[in-house]
């Protein structure tokens, strides 16, 4: 099987483009991560981010609507594909074995 | 929410949307518009300006990631391959080949007759380097030739005598076989009750199918012609003689005795690309005399060939051979010429034995048969077919730049519209590969038609069929790709190249250059064109000479009866029979007849008085009738006759074997030492007369020494003929030939014939080259038509405006055909020296030539710049006849 390499970055921009479900874009995406984790990323790493993802065959976009507070320019819209959620179910799997394979004594101090 | 204060700040975003990749920009610019508005209203103005900045600068370069144009696009081009794009190209170029009929077909005719030449001259030349090669041991098989200098004269040749072969094999154990053949010429074959005149008889020993691969239809190769006379048909010999019957133990017969000979045998066909050619193949065995002479000089008629081991450098075995002929052959020249191999060379001659691939025989050897080849000829044919494709290229290349000015709107338009460089570059391209197909397939039509005109020049047997092979085939049509490529290049990057504003101006080819690619091309082409001119004049003026030099006799209506000797006793009789007729003047019975080669014996002759001195001498065996017949002159003392019984012992020398004895005071009554007896005793002739030099060979040749003796040499009757009744006369004669009832056939040919016979292969030489060079002066008009017609379009505003102004036609028509002469003049300039020197290098080979006239090249000058004018003047006439009203007013 041919790893998928995913940063870590990607994942958590890759999942948020998951959660929101179809209306994922360069705005809401920042704002669901600085919700959501906390962190505050330039827009300029998040819109590099979704082109990377694309590129990569993650997610599929396309331009949408204009709307009037954005001076009609429209958004580019972004989508998770299957090989996304594929992606992200292995390594959602991949987590559980490893974590699975812990001592039970150390899942417990690390839990604590 | 939407207040007009929310708005960044503005030097923020004039950087956004100058520095952002456009591609993203609509999109990002909004995001950053509505973040702004995010952070206006969670942090205050200051604060989202502050963000705002910081987030515009991440996504300016370096920083930004661009997103792949080819990936996912609004406005995808279409790719220049996809299947919708060649068939708008195939469509375009339909289109435009159909609209400039003139200059399509220009084209196509032009490469037509390119690739038709190109292909005629690639079979050609195949089959020249295919020879011999059918042998499964082609390359191992080597020929062991004679070399022997005679009085500063290359007498050597292709065959050694008969003991050369034997002592080979015995001598070199590397010399796996030996084995040799010889050939009889023609024989009268007899079966039962019916005869045949057998030519092609060849002679051979048993060792001949371990060496040379010639399949066995019936019979057993391995001992086929290992007894005494037995012999080995050929397909088509074995149905003539026996029909479908089975001709193995059926017995032929042939030679003086008539002996009997076996068939044990039946083979294929020699292949015509063979040196040798048989119809039947008999044994030498038993049919020459074993001779116990150790040296190889005696009878040399014997081709002998060895078959080395693989891999096996045939140089060292020739460098072992030479000892041992110093040796044999030392022997015989002392014994012959009273002098040691070493005063021998001293004198300046040479002796020796060397060895020839038999791959190389056809084309490599010096031989005067007519079905030799010459690796010059191949080399020359080759050059004119590569010059004439370049040709045919060029034109193309030149008629479609020419045409460009009409294109250019077209490419001006196509730009506007978004087509790319590289889309344009395809479509020419793709258009002049259509165009090249087209020619192809014309050209293949051609070369089905003029196939067998070609044959008969050049005396092959081609075939179509050999252009099906699957590699020839796709050979051509790769070939043939990369002619229309290559054609279609030059236009292809010169009009994709165009500006469009300049094109949609109307000013994109207005540049007239005074020396451009296009002249350069014109100029090539007329040096081709020129050089063949001087060629072709030249290889004329020395058929013709040669055809009309005094030969030394009168060769006119003299009729060659041949196999007379068939007559036996009655053959004088005939003869005066024959003479009685009115129609024939006088008649002789000899079996030299001059030119050609009918007899090649060359003997050495010695004077009395310098019995070391030998000079290389032919021999003519004549009856008294032979002189007079002929119309030969004798320059000193008499004619042999029969009131002299003296003549017996007389000879007659011409005026070189005068010369060469250095007898030039006096020649009449001395003695000379005509040749050795068995018993050692030397044979005594004393000269009756000279006789005036005439050529018994081609021009090709200096005359040499001739020596005529009075003797009953038998074979021909040579009858001068006084009559303008030929058919006639020809049937009596042979009704005549009939009573006496001759195992052999009637059969008769003219001197005349015989005579032009000796030339046929520079009659095939000037007959190429005439082919060839009226082609490519037909290809080269083609493009001159094509150039003249884009140059009098071109130049239709200047000369409408010249006519307002009262310019005459005749310096319109000057005006436009000035250019043209510029460059052939340039390219007559060029083609002189090198076409002087090339047609030098040939007339070497000749002892009696022409001369290189300044008037030959005036002469191809003049015919190019006649033939150019001629093409150029359609279409400079016409344009200068056009009212300038119509020209001017279209603007």
């Amino acid at each position: 099987m041919r790893r998928t390499y995913l940063g870590e970055f990607e994942e958590v921009v890759l999942l948020m483009v998951a959660i929101l479900d179809g209306e994922g874009y360069g705005v809401t995406v920042s704002q669901a991560l600085e919700e959501h984790t906390g962190r505050i990323v330039t827009f300029g790493t998040v819109h590099n981010t979704l082109i990377r993802l694309e590129e990569k065959g993650f997610v599929t976009s396309e331009l949408g609507g204009g709307t009037t507070e954005r001076g009609g320019r429209r958004k580019r819209l972004f989508r998770v594909t299957a090989l996304g959620s594929k992606a992200l179910q292995e390594i959602q799997q991949l987590r559980q074995e490893l974590w699975g394979m812990i001592p039970p004594k150390i899942v417990q101090l690390s839990g604590q | 929410m939407n207040s007009p204060d929310k708005t960044p700040p503005r030097w923020a975003h004039w950087l956004l949307t100058t520095l952002h990749p456009h591609e993203t920009l609509e999109e990002v610019e909004g995001d950053l518009d509505e973040l702004y508005m995010y952070w206006y209203d969670r942090a205050g103005r200051t604060q989202a300006s502050l963000r705002y900045l910081l987030n515009v600068v991440s996504v300016l370069p370096p920083f930004v990631r661009r997103r792949k144009p080819s990936k996912q696009q609004d406005y995808r081009t279409t790719s220049n391959l996809h299947p919708d794009m060649i068939r708008n190209y195939l469509k375009i170029a339909f289109r435009n080949l159909k609209r400039q009929k003139v200059s399509t077909s220009i084209n196509v005719i032009g490469l037509a007759i390119g690739l038709a030449t190109g292909i005629l001259i690639m079979l050609y030349v195949q089959d020249e380097l295919s020879y011999d090669r059918y042998n499964e041991k082609a390359d191992r098989i080597f020929r062991a030739n004679l070399k022997l200098q005679l009085n500063g004269k290359d007498v050597g040749g292709p065959s050694l005598g008969q003991n050369a072969a034997r002592d080979l094999k015995q001598e070199f154990p590397e010399v796996l076989k030996a084995t040799r053949i010889r050939g009889q010429g023609g024989e009268f074959v007899s079966y039962g009750t019916t005869s045949f005149r057998q030519d092609n008889l060849l002679l051979a020993d048993s060792s001949f199918f371990d060496v040379f691969t010639i399949p066995f239809l019936k019979g057993n190769p391995k001992r086929a012609l290992a007894e005494p006379n037995t012999v080995v048909l050929t397909e088509e010999t074995a149905r003539k003689y026996f029909g479908n019957q089975d001709p193995i133990g059926k017995v032929l017969s042939f030679g003086n005795d008539k002996r009997p000979y076996r068939v044990t045998g039946v083979v294929r066909n020699v292949p015509t690309n063979s040196h040798f050619r048989f119809d039947m193949l008999a044994t030498l065995v038993g049919h020459d005399q074993v001779i116990d002479w150790p040296g190889w000089l005696y009878s040399i008629d014997y081709q002998t060939y060895v078959l080395l081991p693989e891999h096996y450098d045939y140089k060292q075995l020739e460098a072992k051979i030479s000892k041992l002929a110093e040796k044999q052959m030392g022997s015989e020249i002392q014994k012959w010429l009273k002098l040691t191999p070493k005063q021998f060379r001293e004198r300046g001659d040479d002796f020796g034995v060397f060895l020839q691939p038999l791959t190389d025989i056809h084309l490599y050897s010096r031989s005067e048969s007519s079905q030799s080849g010459n690796i010059m000829y191949v080399y020359v044919l080759t050059a004119i077919a590569a010059f004439m494709l370049l040709i045919a290229c060029v034109n193309f290349m030149n008629l479609s730049t020419a045409t460009a000015v009409r294109r250019s709107r077209e490419v001006g338009v196509r730009k506007v519209l978004g087509s790319v460089k590289g889309q344009l570059q395809q479509q020419f391209l793709i258009e002049s590969v259509l165009l090249a197909i087209v020619a192809l397939l014309v050209g293949l039509l051609l070369v089905g038609l003029a196939l067998p005109f070609f044959n008969q020049l050049t005396g092959k047997a081609l075939a179509m069929s050999l252009l099906t092979n699957s590699s020839v085939a796709a050979g051509l049509v790769a070939g043939t790709v990369l002619v229309g490529l290559l054609a279609g290049s030059y236009p292809a990057f010169y009009l994709s190249s165009f500006k469009p504003v300049l094109v949609l101006k109307g000013r994109a080819t207005a540049r007239r250059g005074s020396f451009n690619l296009r002249s350069g091309l014109v100029v090539f082409q007329f040096f081709v064109t020129i050089s063949l001119i001087i060629a072709t004049v030249t290889a004329d003026r020395q058929l013709r000479y040669m055809q009309s030099q005094k030969v030394g006799f009168d060769h006119e209506q003299v009729l060659v009866i041949h196999d007379t000797h068939m007559l036996r006793n009655n053959e004088t009789v005939f003869r005066d029979r024959i003479i009685q007729s009115p129609q024939v003047v006088m008649g002789s019975i000899s079996g030299q007849v001059p030119v050609g080669r009918t007899n090649m014996d060359n003997t050495t002759v010695r004077t009395k008085e310098n019995p070391d001195q030998g000079v290389m001498t032919r021999f003519y065996f004549v009856d008294p009738e032979y002189i007079p017949t002929l119309g030969m002159r004798m320059v000193q003392g008499r004619n042999f006759s029969k009131s002299f019984p003296t003549d017996a012992s007389g000879v007659i020398l011409n005026e070189t074997a005068v010369q060469a004895l250095g007898w030039q005071k006096n020649p009449i009554g001395r003695e000379l030492i005509g040749h050795t007896d068995d018993n050692g005793v030397n044979i005594i002739y004393r000269v009756v007369g000279v006789v005036s030099d005439f050529h018994f060979e081609s021009l090709r040749q200096k005359i040499g020494p001739l020596a005529m003796f009075l003797g009953r040499n038998s074979g021909n009757i040579l009858v001068k003929t006084r009559t303008d009744k030929l058919p006639e006369f020809l049937a009596s004669l042979k009704q005549q030939w009939e009573s006496f009832a001759p195992a052999a056939p009637f059969s008769y040919s003219f001197l005349d014939d015989r005579f032009a016979k000796v030339y046929v292969s520079e009659q095939k030489i000037e007959q190429v080259l005439t082919l060839f060079s009226s082609l490519t002066i037909f290809i080269a008009c083609l493009g001159l038509f094509g150039l003249a017609t884009y140059t009098a379009e071109q130049r239709t505003k200047e000369i409408g405006v010249r006519k307002v102004l009262g310019a005459s036609v005749g310096s319109v028509v000057a005006l436009l055909s000035k250019d043209f002469l510029k460059l052939i003049l340039i390219a007559l300039v060029i083609a002189s020296p090198i076409a002087w020197w090339g047609m030098n290098q040939w007339l070497k080979e000749f002892a009696y030539k022409v001369t290189m006239d300044w008037w030959i090249f005036a002469l191809a000058g003049l015919l190019a710049i006649g033939i150019a004018l001629l093409t150029v003047s359609y279409q400079s006439i016409k344009a200068a006849l056009v009212n300038p009203v119509k020209s001017l007013r279209s603007e």
